[in-house]
């Protein structure tokens, strides 16, 4: 059963539509990703579910009960902001305590439970510091100590690792996963970040302009794109995206590109010759030297950079740009200037339309 | 260039072309020292020069309003001073006039920055006419309140004579002067206050109010632990300033009140313009004046302390 549901949300700020229709389901104990660049309204969705934005349109439903419009302290959530939004005149033990106080809960068990997320959390140390005094990953921890101490049903995290250093980031990613585990809530999870969702999320929903234009597992999300869009939105380097025309031949479709045709049989009747339309090619889907079964080309080298375990070539054929990825070890033997011979299969490619960049096949 | 006008600095070494005296005393090492000096010689006689005066003559049994060569008479005019009933009776009424004062700047000034921290239709327009007040000078306002507690045609006596058959005189009784003039001081600083706590209010950022909302904090508690911790030291700047000022208050009373009834609302400042300018007693006067000055000094210190324990919280 879904634990929160989003149907049809508009949210308007005078002429700027933030929210054109949001609608999602998140499952019970879901650790659910929103995805997309910033202003494509995910902060705005995030904060219209908490009860912060009045909506135009549209409505939310959460654990069974309809909360729009209801006010945001009934709601049972918590979240989590990008600024952290710690209390700054209030000590980290106070800022833990913050929201319990409204239980009416004794002296001892609030101290338990602040002593109880404060070590989850590891920052036992920091209890009787003022929140400014400390690191940035530690108020990011008691900002998510803050937001977990009363066990809310649903946990809103806004680009929470933003303002965070790239080393802090890699290790708050592993903490979230370990707190969902260990926690078992609901987690929506709000970020610009491909890898982040993809490394944390059971299911990532791509935003564009206010709307989902894509909900699925990361793998899926990876494996399948929907449109030009999310295949450009996930997976690092981006995914190579070529113009090309459909022609028929003799020996049946083939799809033109600046560099050579690649057979279309794949996609079988779905193609019109003269159909205008963007292939998509992971770049460690493109291989080095050529092959009988796929499209092979020769490409000159512009640039490389390497990343350590590997390198990724930015490689150029007919004017067409390409990018791949390789080991470090058989990077490190090319060039740039230089010139490679590389192939990749027409199972590997992805087809879009050209106009809508919807997902053929 | 050189030949019709000197290079300005050419003239620095050596004195220039035109030189003379004027090239000498308009060298441009001099030239900084001219530029401050009509300032520092005004500040010198119509502050410094008066201060160090009134200061010495606080040891001399001096009036002004007779000849001959003073005596001098070392401390007893601050003994005579601090000894006599009548200037506890003054602080006393001062204090209990800025006591009261401060209190009531207070609770209207922190009650009109909440309502003027939103957005409302017109509220620009009545911020301006809020602040305007503070902008007047002291002796209008005095007359206006003059105007108001005036028994035959005054605002205040005419709305109470609706009520009661008895005529009304606000400022025939002591506590009556008291609370008249107050009202008038209070009438006036109350926007100070506000200004303060507005700047206060608006520099907490939305996201914390916000995140205690989702924190479930009752109304009280974000106050308490959000609003509060902002605006509070600017509160202590506003009510020291406005002790000091309260403190020094002159016009508004010599005008509303000129100390009566009686003596019941002769503010310290009061008392010593009497002392020295209706009695003549002019030493004993000025050694009351160094009194006052020093309590203000000690005030302002704590003002200044204040200042800076602000800057420090801000950055």
């Amino acid at each position: 059963m879904a634990e929160l549901r989003l149907d049809g949300v508009v949210k308007r700020y005078g002429r700027t539509v933030a929210l054109d229709g949001m609608s999602f389901e998140v499952g019970d104990g879901e650790f659910f990703c929103l995805l997309g660049p910033s202003s494509a309204g995910k902060t705005t969705t995030l904060r219209a579910i908490a009860g912060l934005e009045p909506l135009q349109a549209g409505s939310i439903a959460f654990a069974g009960r309809e909360v729009t419009g209801a006010p945001v302290q009934g709601r049972g959530m918590a979240m989590i902001f990008q600024t952290f939004a710690l209390y700054p005149h209030l000590s980290v033990r106070q800022n833990l305590a913050y929201p319990l106080a409204r239980d009416g809960k004794a002296r001892d068990e609030v101290r338990r439970r602040v002593d109880e997320v404060a070590e989850l959390l590891r920052v036992g140390h920091t209890l009787e510091r003022r929140p400014a005094t400390l690191s940035g990953g530690e108020q990011q921890r008691v900002a998510i100590g803050r937001a977990i101490v009363r066990r809310p049903k649903l946990l809103l995290l806004d680009e929470p690792l933003t303002n965070l250093d790239a080393k802090l980031r890699h290790d708050m990613r592993t903490e979230f996963k370990r707190l969902h585990r260990e926690l078992g809530m609901t987690m929506l999870y709000a970020t610009p970040d491909q890898l982040e969702a993809l490394t944390m999320a059971e299911r990532v929903a791509v935003i564009r302009d206010g709307r989902v234009v894509q909900t699925a597992p990361p793998r899926d999300l990876y494996a399948r794109p929907d449109s030009t869009y999310t295949a450009g939105m996930v997976g690092a380097p981006m995914m190579n995206l070529i113009q090309g025309r459909v022609r028929h031949a003799k020996g049946g479709a083939t799809i033109e590109l600046p560099f050579g045709a690649l057979d279309a049989a794949r996609w079988g009747d779905g193609l019109r010759a003269g159909d205008e339309v963007i292939l998509g090619i992971r770049p460690h889907d493109v291989r080095l030297g050529s092959d009988p079964h796929a499209l092979s080309l020769r490409a000159g080298v512009r640039l490389t950079e390497p990343l350590g375990d590997v390198t990724v070539l930015d490689l150029a054929a007919r004017g067409a740009p390409l990018k791949m990825v390789l080991r470090e070890e058989v990077a490190s033997r090319l060039k740039e200037g230089g010139e490679v011979e590389v192939s990749f299969r027409p199972q590997d490619a992805h087809l879009f339309h050209k106009e809508t960049g919807v997902r053929i096949g | 260039m050189a030949a019709t006008s000197p290079d300005l600095r050419a003239d620095a070494g050596a004195a220039p072309a035109n030189g003379g005296f004027l090239g000498w005393f308009l060298a441009p090492e001099r030239r900084g020292a001219l530029l401050v000096t009509p300032a520092l010689a005004v500040l010198f006689i119509m502050n410094i020069f008066p201060l160090l005066w009134s200061f010495g003559l606080s040891f001399f049994n001096f009036r002004a309003n007779r000849q001959g060569v003073p005596d001098f008479v070392g401390l007893r005019f601050y003994e005579r001073v601090l000894t006599d009933d009548d200037v506890w009776q003054r602080f006393q009424t001062t204090a209990v006039i800025v006591g009261s004062s401060v209190v009531l700047q207070l609770i209207i000034g922190f009650l009109l920055a909440l309502m003027f921290a939103k957005e409302f239709p017109l509220r620009r327009i009545l911020l301006m006419l809020v602040l305007t007040p503070m902008m007047l000078s002291f002796v209008s306002v005095g007359v206006f309140f003059k105007f108001y507690y005036e028994p035959t045609f005054g605002l205040v006596s005419w709305v109470v004579n609706h009520f009661t058959d008895e005529r009304f005189v606000m400022l025939a009784t002591p506590a009556g002067a008291i609370a008249g003039i107050v009202v008038a001081d209070a009438w006036m600083w109350s926007p100070f206050v506000m200004l303060l706590v507005l700047a206060g209010l608006v520099s907490v950022p939305r996201y914390l109010y916000e995140a205690a909302e989702i924190d479930r904090a009752s109304w009280w508690r974000r106050f308490s632990t959000i609003t509060f911790p902002y605006i509070k030291s600017l509160l202590l700047l506003a009510v020291l300033f406005r002790t000091i000022e309260t403190f020094k208050l002159f016009d508004v009373v010599y005008i509303i009140t000129s100390g009566g009834p009686g003596t019941s609302t002769e503010t310290i400042a009061v008392y010593v313009y009497r002392m020295a300018f209706q009695f003549f007693r002019t030493s004993q006067a000025s050694a009351l004046a160094y009194i006052v000055l020093f309590v203000v000094i000690v005030l302002t210190s704590l003002y200044l302390y204040a200042v800076r324990r602000r800057a420090e919280e801000v950055s």
